[in-house]
């Protein structure tokens, strides 16, 4: 994904002035916001906005439909169910494009999805790809080498960073080793192991662009994106893997929102309660475990006070945290969202009309 | 304590985005100064256990114990002993 940081900030602020009750597109009086109940109100007119904005997107770059990679996770349900709504189950193919470390779960209820909305899917493992490259022969060399008990024939394996709330403690990763559902043990990441752990995972998401831009090609339809705002801000998706597409419907929708919408757009309960994952370890590890930090709902309203400077006090009476861990909280988010700023922005260019 | 703080300081202009001429104070952010990133914090971590020969429990990595100069000298000293 490739998005400039003023772009995103006007499209959020036209956005929520848009739906703010009153209509009358001036800033909405925040000082009594109730974070969550903002997140999900309008949410027949929020679907209704991001299916204009899907067809806007295919039809200006002159495509036929539809390519998405359906995960078997809530956004991408969500966006297939609303490209079909758009443009008709004929004119949107799913790809489910799981590797052997993906939760069975994951291609079951991507299949179900697929089938339910009668879209036409295909089931494309990249684990061939990843094995050609000796990615997993790697990443297992790494969790030997940082928790020498591991054994793969006994544990299952995690990447996990420590709860923000509970305990504040910094953002350094640990494997975490499970044997029949139970940690045993946390063993810390050096700094070399994670960069190249980073690497040799990132290497499963842009294995999904490359085949999801194979297939749309040859069938002139464009590449649908999933990723939301809540992860969009804080860096969570792979340069040019699942960021790496022709549109992102979600990127001004917060994850609370994409909540909303698979309500009422009446997805299947399993997807909406099962917590969402990038889906690369072992051990399933949801994104509350290594990004978020903290339950989601917490998240979002953080993001959405900072985004609309509402005064500590605000965000206090929504998230119900008391002041000084509401502000460690914004510190540890800025920080996050400055180490991330690499992966939102696109290349820089150098345009010949600058030289002096 | 002085010694292992000059240690800490070399080690940042060396390997951090700290500029060599900048100075800092013991209880300056390191964070905030832009003087350390995520993985720039790791790296410190790796160098502190390995210079000192140190283990760091999971419960000191605290903000705390990381984000100054004294902090961090705080921390080694009571490891090493």
């Amino acid at each position: 994904m490739q998005i400039v940081g003023s772009r995103l900030a006007k499209t959020t602020e036209s956005h929520v002035k848009s739906l703010s009750k009153n209509g009358t597109g001036r800033p909405m009086d925040y000082s009594n916001v109730q974070i969550l109940n903002e997140l999900n109100s309008d949410i027949d007119e929020l679907a209704e906005m991001i299916k204009g904005f899907i067809r806007d997107q295919v039809t200006g770059f002159k495509k036929k439909g539809v390519v998405l990679g359906v995960s078997g996770g809530i956004d991408s349900a969500v966006a297939l169910t609303l490209c079909v709504q758009e443009f008709g189950k004929e004119n949107v193919y799913g790809l489910l494009i799981p590797e052997k470390e993906s939760a069975p779960s994951s291609k079951a209820l991507g299949a179900e999805i697929c089938e339910n909305l009668g879209v036409s899917y295909e089931e494309v493992p990249i684990s061939p790809i990843i094995e050609a490259l000796g990615i997993y022969e790697k990443k297992e060399q790494i969790i030997k080498r940082t928790c020498p008990e591991y054994d793969s024939g006994v544990h299952k394996t995690s990447l996990v960073l420590p709860d923000f709330l509970n305990q504040g403690l910094l953002n350094v990763p640990h494997i975490r080793l499970i044997k029949d559902e139970k940690t045993v043990a946390r063993c810390r990441l050096k700094a070399n192991d994670y960069l190249e752990l980073v690497s040799l995972q990132n290497v499963k998401q842009r294995s999904r662009m490359i085949i999801q831009y194979m297939y749309a090609e040859k069938l002139n339809y464009a590449v649908c994106g999933t990723t939301n705002k809540t992860e969009l801000m804080l860096g969570q998706f792979v340069k040019y893997g699942d960021g790496g597409v022709d549109f992102e419907p979600f990127a001004d929708c917060y994850k609370t929102q994409i909540y909303a919408l698979a309500k009422y757009l009446k997805v299947n309960e399993e997807i909406i309660k099962r917590p969402p994952s990038a889906d690369t370890w072992s051990h399933y590890t949801s994104d509350e475990e290594f990004y978020w930090r903290m339950p989601i709902h917490i998240m979002d309203q953080l993001l959405y006070a900072q985004e609309h400077k509402l005064p500590v006090e605000v965000a206090e009476k929504n998230t119900g945290l008391p002041r000084d861990t509401i502000e460690k909280a914004w510190r540890h988010i800025d920080k996050v969202r400055d180490a991330t700023d690499y992966v939102r922005i696109a290349p820089p260019v150098y345009y010949m009309s600058c030289k002096k | 304590m002085e010694q292992i703080k000059n240690d800490i300081l070399d080690y940042l202009k060396n390997n951090s985005f700290m500029e060599r001429e900048k100075t800092i104070d013991d209880s300056d952010s390191l964070t905030q100064n832009g003087i350390l990133d995520s993985i720039g914090l790791l790296e410190l971590i790796d160098y502190i256990c390995e210079r000192y020969s140190i283990e760091i429990p999971e419960d000191m990595l605290t903000p705390e114990n990381f984000d100054s100069l004294r902090g961090i000298t705080n921390l080694i000293t009571r490891l090493a002993k």
